[in-house]
């Protein structure tokens, strides 16, 4: 947890000041993927779709974004072992993307 | 669970492998920097006691550069991991990078960030919208650069501090440089007088700023020509503003600045060096530039 939170207050300083991107955020959580996605503000996108892309920027998965502007899926880590990028649109219009390295996988997988 | 000392060094020699750094380099510290300027900063500061990771490609812009999942992880591995902050690339904000050895080198002056225009749009069902932006070329100001460059001095010798004693005598050494750029860009300002200047792109508020300049901007690519839209849009600007000096941030094709010059303007290239020049560095390229814009003006 602290941890999460670490990584969370620096994106929030890192962050630039326009009004209403797409932030996209995942981590791993034992043994699942968890793409988690909000305007900056605060709003859920109502629609869209996340890419997971592996370490050679080759499409291995897509998924439609839940209700709640998640995604979860688990993870496959003979795939994932050089990374992940994953690749989220939504229906209005807006993208972002998040990498996950190899040692943010492993950290995920041995929590 | 931290990164591991093995894993983190495992990361890094395959990165600086591949910029043919010596065997031994990873051995040392390594300070991986978002732009030039910090990297040259860090470059200063470490003065051959400390690795500089800069991978931002020399054709790319580092200001929208997008990091493969190599480039975060071999940032993740560094000992300071050195932002400009004020909006200055987005890749910080795609990846997690570990706070403990992050450093906002503008943190430190965030009163004195400049908003830029904001643009109202709409698009999808979410109705009008506004993004309000942040001028991010701190370091045209160089009052600005010198307070990075200490920002990032101070993290450095956090963690590097067996090296503490040499950053600060360096980081002195640098700061004396900067302090001569600043006298310099001062003395710039004061020949400008009231004259007006255009740039080919919004990337020199906080030079305008800092030394009384009457700056305005278009909004050129800097690899491609100007469209004859834009052309007509800058001679709407030169009519508005009564500009009599135009400043390229890269060096433009001879058709275009002889065209410049038909519309009564005395052109100068002014690299912001937002990345790394192929050849000269911050400090003899920033030196040049001044020198090119005093003379372009006292000759008007």
């Amino acid at each position: 947890m602290r941890r999460l939170l670490a990584i969370a207050t620096v994106v929030a300083f890192a962050s630039t000041a326009q009004a209403h991107q797409l932030n996209v955020f995942a981590f791993v959580q034992d043994g699942t993927v968890i793409v988690e996605t909000k305007f900056s503000s605060g709003k859920i996108p109502v629609s869209g779709e996340a890419r997971v892309l592996d370490a050679n920027s080759e499409v291995i998965l897509t998924l439609p974004l839940e209700e709640d502007g998640t995604v979860r899926f688990p993870l496959d880590l003979e795939v994932a072992s050089g990374g992940m990028t994953i690749e989220v649109t939504t229906g209005e219009g807006h993208d972002d993307y998040w990498i996950l390295t190899p040692e943010d996988i492993a950290n995920g997988s041995e929590s | 669970m931290p990164l591991s000392t093995f894993s983190r060094r495992a990361t890094l020699g395959l990165m600086l492998s591949t910029v043919a750094m010596p065997v031994l380099a990873q051995e040392r510290p390594v300070v991986a920097a978002a732009n030039y300027p910090l990297a040259y900063f860090a470059e200063r500061l470490g003065g051959g006691a400390a690795d500089v990771l800069f991978p931002v490609p020399a054709d790319a812009d580092p200001s929208f550069w997008r990091p493969g999942i190599a480039d975060i992880a071999a940032i993740q591995s560094a000992d300071v991991i050195a932002l400009n902050g004020a909006g200055f690339a987005t890749w910080p904000t795609k990846a997690s990078l570990p706070r403990s050895r992050t450093v906002n080198t503008s943190a430190g002056f965030s009163e004195r960030l400049i908003k830029t225009d904001t643009v109202t749009h709409s698009h999808g069902d979410g109705g009008q919208h506004s993004h309000t932006d942040t001028a991010s070329y701190t370091w045209l100001d160089f009052t600005l650069a010198s307070e990075q460059a200490g920002t990032l001095a101070d993290a450095m010798m956090r963690q590097m501090p067996d090296q503490a004693d040499a950053i600060a005598a360096n980081r002195d050494a640098l700061l004396g440089d900067l302090a001569g750029l600043n006298t310099h860009a001062a003395t710039v300002g004061a020949t400008a007088g009231s004259t007006a200047i255009i740039t080919s792109h919004p990337r020199y508020q906080y030079f305008g700023a800092a030394y009384g300049l009457d700056i305005s901007a278009v909004d050129w690519d800097a690899n491609e020509d100007p469209s004859a839209a834009q052309w007509a849009a800058l001679e709407d600007t030169i009519a508005a503003t009564g500009a009599a000096v135009f400043i390229w941030e890269a060096e433009p094709a001879t058709a275009s600045r002889e065209r410049m010059a038909t519309l009564g303007l005395t052109d100068v290239v002014f690299p912001p060096l937002a990345n790394r020049p192929a050849e000269g560095d911050f400090l003899t390229l920033m030196e040049t530039s001044l020198q090119q814009l005093e003379a372009v003006l006292r000759d008007r």
